[in-house]
């Protein structure tokens, strides 16, 4: 029986999967954190994540012989449960063997393995009994992940639907509270105040919520759709409903900061940092095709020119001094010379760059943010940034009187230069430039052939992106008002380029995703906070093996890459047929 | 912004914009860097002693150091080359490859430090430390190539880069999740302590091991890949991997055998830089990584001896760089801009002789 050897071989690497989870520390540091009830937590879905994961993998279909096979419900079950049985059993030996080793032995290497994790994991029982309940347990959560596969899709939806929306409730429960106190609501049926998590009673209702909308969306959704998107196309006019709906949206995006509080408002003003910062770099690699490592460059240009422009002082041990150049000009008037030094910054390193291609261009431009990470910080540059002291003092952007520090009014001020630029790089794209952008990503030889002048355009790729990413920095400086060289390092360029290719290239609404993603989860999940670079890694390399195209593709390149696409479906299926070249990213 | 640049050239525009503005600029730039240090040594030497001057010993000192630094930079840029040579992708990661072999290596130290069998036996000690570096790196590359690059073996350039700058990102917050953000202190054997003199050159005991180590691994490679017939296979599967595999050769075991070979020699990599620089943390592999890769392209990447001669150069320049021409500009803590001068040699590298030292001199065209 080869299908029991391959669920077996999948049990087995979940169950190191669970191993390395609890050495990473994800399940022993998060016994506490309840997400319903005091019944799940954190750490107990961390501990059967894996196995469902092994559950739902071993019943995917097959391809035999050209014939797409679904396994039969009851194997589909039995498989599921094998797999996450052997995952548990894995586990379990792995925590009977460290038990007898000595936890303190395997402490003093890997931190994260202490007696409470080892209590937990066993369930309060003795090593064997509780390796012996961990297979039971995963054997149930492997079975129940098959048995969701393949449950018709009718019924899968809902359930799915209900239990993510619990999840997320359950994740957000330090915000969902705030926002709700900040609007007088009730909100002790649906989050307990003891133990942090939602109440049975408020899961049960969202779950049933969630399930239920989703129902509906199943049966009406089309329909709704249907009128409010197509009725615009044939006639040139606005149909109502879109009216409505953009009015809304403009209504929530100007309502959200009064509605969710504080808290999440400062959130959000950075995740709209970032999205200028994304938006800049997606016509450098999206649109243009130019891999660059050292967006950071831009990010610091605009948060220091801004500081420099806007008359801000240099912090020294005594207290202050004005840096070796300083104007004191309005903040408006300094952000076109903001803008104009960072497109000349991306002239300059353009212009020696652009004959490199590909991998050489992205570590000269990781080359080039370097550079100035180590320079702002260097002693060198002390009376001109600060060192590492750092600047203090940037205007707040004031209109007449009305300052825009503060966390509710950044958001507006952000919101406008995000509007803007998503404008400016929307006509960008639609032109004739964006046109020229295109054919030199897909295919620089044919597009110079074709006319293009590719110098002329990567330069303006280069400037333009410079610009908008500046904008970014300038938006920093606004936003915390003074600058260390902390918040320019090699991760953030990392940052950036992870939420543009997760969003997917070349797409703005990606942007906004990849930036919401990336970037507002981690500031509302403070508790994660250590396991930020893990997840951007992890998440790197997934996007790129399973997803090349991104959560939200740009509709021509993920025409291009279909063909690729169905070509991966196949290798999700049957691990030995290779995946195919996926084209759409400029070589 | 947001206007045209394209098309609307006017007619008297065009004998302007035929200037080879490309090269005019390379030409300006490169005179200017060679004025910049020329200029900057000229004062740095003229500069006496009492005034910040540095006296011949400590140009010596900073040689030896550079030259070892280099031999640890030139075994990681082998790692670069080879891996760049097969598969033609650079392996972002490999500096972690680098730090995984050392903070392996960290716990047996310590507790062979702990138990005094590091002082006893130090040589036994040393090659189990060493061992163990070796089995880890070799384990973390195996791993990263066969979870992370093998799918993307026929994508895009630019996909398995970006893989690669995940996988790294992925392997410093596992090793920092494992073990903490904390660095460790790296325990030396008395062996190790103290220096020697050598053809009246001063050097110290751990440089002088590095050198040493480095230049036999650097030499047992070469032979390996020249003499044995798995070298053979690599460099024919380098060559045009479809054809090797078209000639009976299993290009997936060469690629997994050539990650390996990267892998020993960043294990080696790892305890000698553990032993001169005395901690490992899970930050450690980035910096050297860069000036490894910096090196690989130096020499011209690809080719082995390019490795070897680009690690020692850049470690040389490293060392006695800033110094020699930051110093007379009066720039103060010179070293604390080090690193930034080896970008900046990377990127004047990539600008002005892309095939480097060794290689072709052109950019490479796709």
């Amino acid at each position: 029986m080869t299908d029991v050897r391959s669920w077996i071989r999948v049990g087995i690497i979940a169950g190191f999967v669970t191993i390395f989870l609890a050495l990473v520390g994800l399940i022993g540091r998060f016994v506490d954190l309840n997400l319903v009830g005091e019944q799940v937590t954190f750490a107990r879905l961390v501990l059967i994540a894996a196995p469902l994961v092994a559950g739902y993998v071993v019943t995917r279909p097959r391809i035999q012989a050209g014939e797409r096979r679904a396994l039969a419900p009851r194997d589909a079950i039995v498989a599921g449960a094998v797999s996450g049985a052997t995952a548990g059993f894995v586990f379990g030996i792995a925590v009977v063997a460290a038990d007898a080793f000595g936890i303190d032995r395997i402490r003093s290497v890997f931190l994260n393995v202490s007696e409470p994790l080892i209590d937990f994991v066993t369930f309060g029982q003795p090593p064997v009994v509780g390796a012996v309940i961990l297979t039971a347990v995963s054997a149930i959560a492997g079975g129940l992940a098959a048995g969701l596969r393949v449950t018709p899709i009718v019924a899968r939806r809902p359930i799915t639907t209900a239990v993510s929306t619990i999840l997320v409730l359950g994740f957000l429960q330090r915000i969902i509270p705030i926002a709700l106190d900040q609007l007088g609501l009730e909100r002790d049926w649906l989050y307990s105040r003891s133990i942090g998590g939602l109440t049975w009673l408020g899961a049960i209702a969202v779950g049933a919520a969630a399930a239920g909308l989703s129902v509906l969306n199943a049966r009406k959704g089309r329909e709704l759709r249907a009128r409010l998107f197509s009725a615009g196309e044939e006639k040139t006019g606005v149909a109502p409903a879109q009216l409505v709906l953009v009015l809304v949206l403009v209504a929530v995006l100007v309502a959200v900061p009064w509605v969710v509080g504080e808290v999440i408002s400062q959130v959000l003003g950075t995740v709209l940092i970032y999205v200028l910062l994304g938006i800049g770099l997606n016509i450098v690699v999206g649109y243009a095709g130019l891999l660059d490592l050292g967006y950071v460059f831009f990010f610091a240009v605009g948060a220091y020119s801004t500081a420099l422009l806007t008359g801000a002082a240099l912090n020294t041990f005594t207290g202050s001094g004005p840096p070796a150049v300083s104007l004191d000009l309005n903040f408006y008037l300094a952000i076109p010379i903001v803008l104009l030094i960072a497109a000349g910054a991306g002239l300059l390193i353009g212009a020696p760059v652009l004959r490199l291609r590909g991998d050489y261009l992205a570590l000269v431009t990781l080359g080039l943010g370097e550079m100035v990470t180590v320079l702002i910080r260097s002693p060198w540059l002390v009376p001109l940034v600060g060192g590492p002291n750092g600047m203090r003092g940037v205007s707040d952007a004031a209109i007449a009187g009305f300052g825009f520090r503060e966390t509710q009014h950044f958001y507006y001020l952000a919101l406008g230069f995000v509007l803007l630029a998503v404008f400016v790089s929307w006509r960008l794209s639609a032109s004739r430039i964006g046109r020229a952008w295109t054919a030199m990503r897909e295919d620089e030889q044919t597009a110079e052939a074709m006319g293009v002048n590719t110098t002329r355009f990567k330069l303006l790729a280069f400037a333009m992106g410079g610009a908008i990413g500046s904008l970014g920095g300038s938006m920093f400086a606004v936003q915390i008002g003074s600058l260390t060289p902390a918040s320019f390092e090699v991760q953030v360029s990392i940052l950036v380029l992870g939420l543009v290719i997760l969003g997917g290239l070349g797409s703005l609404p990606g942007v906004v995703v990849g930036s919401l993603v990336l970037v507002g989860l981690p500031g509302l999940l403070r508790e994660f906070e250590e396991y930020r670079g893990l997840a951007y890694g992890a998440a790197l390399v997934a996007v790129m093996i399973l997803r090349p195209q991104g959560l939200v593709p740009n509709v021509r390149r993920s025409r291009e890459l279909q063909e690729e696409e169905r070509a991966q479906d196949e290798w999700a299926q049957e691990k030995e047929v290779e995946v195919a070249a996926v084209e759409g990213m400029a070589t | 912004m947001g206007t045209s640049p394209a098309g609307v050239a006017g007619v008297q525009m065009r004998g302007f914009e035929r200037l080879p503005w490309r090269r005019i600029i390379l030409v300006v730039l490169g005179i200017a860097i060679v004025l910049v240090v020329g200029i900057g040594a000229w004062k740095t030497l003229a500069l006496p002693a009492a005034e910040g001057g540095y006296s011949a010993a400590a140009w010596r000192d900073f040689v030896v150091e550079g030259v070892s630094q280099g031999g640890i930079f030139a075994m990681i840029a082998l790692g670069y080359s080879l891996v760049y040579g097969i598969l033609r992708m650079i392996n972002f990661a490999h500096g972690e490859v680098f730090m995984a072999g050392a903070f392996g290596s960290y716990f047996f130290a310590d507790a062979y430090a702990g138990s005094g069998f590091l002082n006893r036996s130090p040589v036994i000690a040393l090659l189990i430390i060493t061992g163990v570096a070796i089995a880890v790196s070799v384990g973390t590359a195996a791993l990263l190539e066969r979870l992370a690059y093998r799918p993307l073996r026929h994508a895009p350039r630019l996909v398995p880069l970006i893989t690669a700058i995940g996988a790294s990102l992925f392997l410093q917050n596992v090793f920092r999740g494992f073990f903490g953000p904390q660095p460790y202190g790296y325990p030396k054997p008395q062996l190790l302590t103290g220096g020697t003199t050598i053809l009246s050159v001063p050097i110290t005991r751990v440089q002088l091991l590095v050198i040493v180590v480095a230049v036999l691994s650097m030499v047992a490679l070469q032979l390996f890949v020249a003499r044995t017939t798995t070298g053979r296979s690599m460099r024919a599967v380098a060559q045009d991997s479809e054809i090797a595999s078209l000639m009976g050769i299993n290009v997936d075991r060469v690629i997994v055998i050539t990650f390996v070979i990267g892998g020993i020699l960043a294990g080696i990599a790892g305890v000698l830089f553990s032993l001169t620089f005395g901690q490992v943390q899970f930050t450690m592999g980035f910096r050297p990584g860069i000036a490894a890769f910096t090196a690989a392209v130096l020499g011209g990447i690809g080719s082995i001896s390019g490795a070897a001669l680009g690690g020692f150069l850049i470690g040389l320049l490293r060392a006695v760089g800033p110094p020699l021409i930051l110093t007379g500009y009066g720039i103060p803590s010179v070293f604390s801009i080090r690193d930034a001068f080896v970008f900046l040699v990377l990127v004047l590298v990539l600008v002005f002789r892309p095939g480097g030292l060794l290689g072709s001199g052109e950019a490479e065209k796709v």
